[in-house]
């Protein structure tokens, strides 16, 4: 048994989150250096003043979302979704950033007003650490998430042309460039699951497969379809210029002989994902 | 001086940039639903539409700023034709449009322009004030007039029937 204190979880989070909401990640940065099209100046202030103003790169701050790999024998001193909860509201209400929740979604919504609950997903390994996920989800790229149930015998091709053609159609309502992030397999909720994972930088997916074995990554898969993105005009805010899609991520998982899951998650360009491990 | 601007939002041609300096009002889903409710009731809506321009936006403040930026307009489309007769004049979001709102804004003369979006810091200085309108109670989601200084918009559909999408 290992144990490890809620208080440092809670403020590594609370950092992280601050972090990923106001600096942006340095491989977004790069990407703008010699884009010259349509609001490039607005584009790159926008990161330098959240950067030194400590003010949120976008007004969405999103829904949180937490995905855990929580060792099996890693002992917390408190519940784990109380400290994540705390470290959002805490960061949330100090930082003024948007508290964009509202409960009862379909009649009331009314706004919780401390931008919880955060989403939770905890999954146990074999490692004795605890490695926390999150990202800051906004609503403009969420509304992109879709799942489609094919067929077994589907062609390669046609899971391709599926891909492409939602992005195709899609990618001028989110904040282009976007990430797209793909889960091929499982069941409809488990594609769903590996399509948001598949949206965290390619150095946090390489340990997906040493926390979960089944889980695959289709490299050469990804490899094509950011280069029939590449094909695609949308461009940065959907005005034409620049690139569409900056990163493209596909993973995979076993699944039922009558079944291929195929889903589709969409991040925007700001690209506000973090993982914090602690020991 | 609004008329002044309407003008200057109908010659204005796809594409092209423009600082605006003026007010907007900020309202998204819920507001312009319950907007369309109460009109719909027979009561007076709880604030003038005429001559302003429309700005599908939620904000947040920070370190004493309203910190803002565009919403998907798209959501916004089935509320289009309700604004436009309470006599909106601009609307200001992200992204493409329905064909069906492209249409309403030639038809109308109303032209739908972008801001620049995931610019929320940026845009923040571009606010120089800011008041609730109508329904506080809603939070991000509430109407809010505000002022702006140089505030960055390019001409998504303009009068002329033409779109940069």
């Amino acid at each position: 048994m290992k144990t490890i204190d809620s208080k440092i979880v809670y403020e590594r989070v609370c950092n992280a989150l601050l972090d990923v909401n106001t600096n942006i990640d340095p491989r977004v940065e790069k990407l703008f250096e010699n884009y010259d099209g349509p609001f490039a100046r607005e584009i790159k202030e926008n990161m330098n003043i959240a950067r030194t103003s400590k003010m949120p790169l976008c007004q969405d701050t999103g829904i949180v979302e937490f995905f855990v790999w929580k060792g099996y024998n890693v002992h917390l001193t408190s519940p784990l979704k109380d400290t994540l909860e705390r470290a959002v509201r805490e960061v949330y209400t100090g930082s003024g950033f948007r508290k964009g929740i509202v409960s009862d979604p379909l009649f009331e919504r009314k706004n919780t007003l401390d931008n919880t609950p955060a989403i939770i997903h905890i999954f146990e390994i074999d490692k004795p650490v605890i490695d926390i996920w999150m990202i800051a989800k906004g609503g403009g790229s969420e509304n992109l998430s879709t799942i489609f149930m094919l067929q077994p015998s589907e062609s390669y091709e046609n899971v391709l042309k599926t891909i492409v053609n939602h992005i195709e159609n899609n990618a001028a309502n989110a904040c282009s460039p976007i990430i797209v992030g793909v889960g091929i397999g499982g069941t409809s909720d488990k594609a769903i699951l590996l399509s948001k994972l598949a949206l965290f930088n390619p150095s946090t997916i390489e340990l997906l497969h040493r926390y979960d074995e089944k889980i695959g990554e289709y490299s050469q898969m990804a490899n094509e379809l950011q280069e029939r993105f590449s094909n695609l005009k949308i461009g940065v805010q959907g005005l034409g210029i620049g690139p569409t899609v900056q990163r493209t991520n596909v993973l995979n998982y076993p699944t039922h002989i009558a079944t291929l899951p195929l889903a589709i998650s969409v991040d925007c360009y700001l690209s506000r994902t973090l993982s914090v491990v602690i020991e | 001086m609004q008329e002044d601007i309407t003008n200057t939002f109908r010659k204005a041609k796809v594409g092209e940039k423009i600082e605006y300096t003026g007010s907007m009002l900020v309202m998204r889903d819920i507001a312009q639903k319950r907007l369309v409710e109460i009109d719909k009731s027979g009561a007076a809506l709880p604030l003038d539409l005429n001559g302003q321009v429309a700005f599908y936006a939620g904000p947040t403040f920070a370190k004493g700023n309203m910190v803002i930026g565009p919403t998907t307009s798209k959501r916004m489309d089935k509320f289009l034709e309700f604004l436009i007769s309470k006599g909106i004049v601009a609307t200001v979001g992200k992204g493409r449009r329905t064909q069906e709102a492209e249409v309403l804004c030639v038809k109308y003369k109303v032209p739908y322009f972008v801001a620049p979006s995931g610019c929320a810091a940026y845009l923040a200085n571009c606010v120089t004030n800011w008041e609730i309108i109508a329904f506080e109670e809603l939070g991000p989601e509430a109407i809010y007039r505000i002022e702006v200084t140089g505030f960055p918009l390019l001409v998504a559909t303009d009068v002329f029937g033409k779109s940069v999408f």
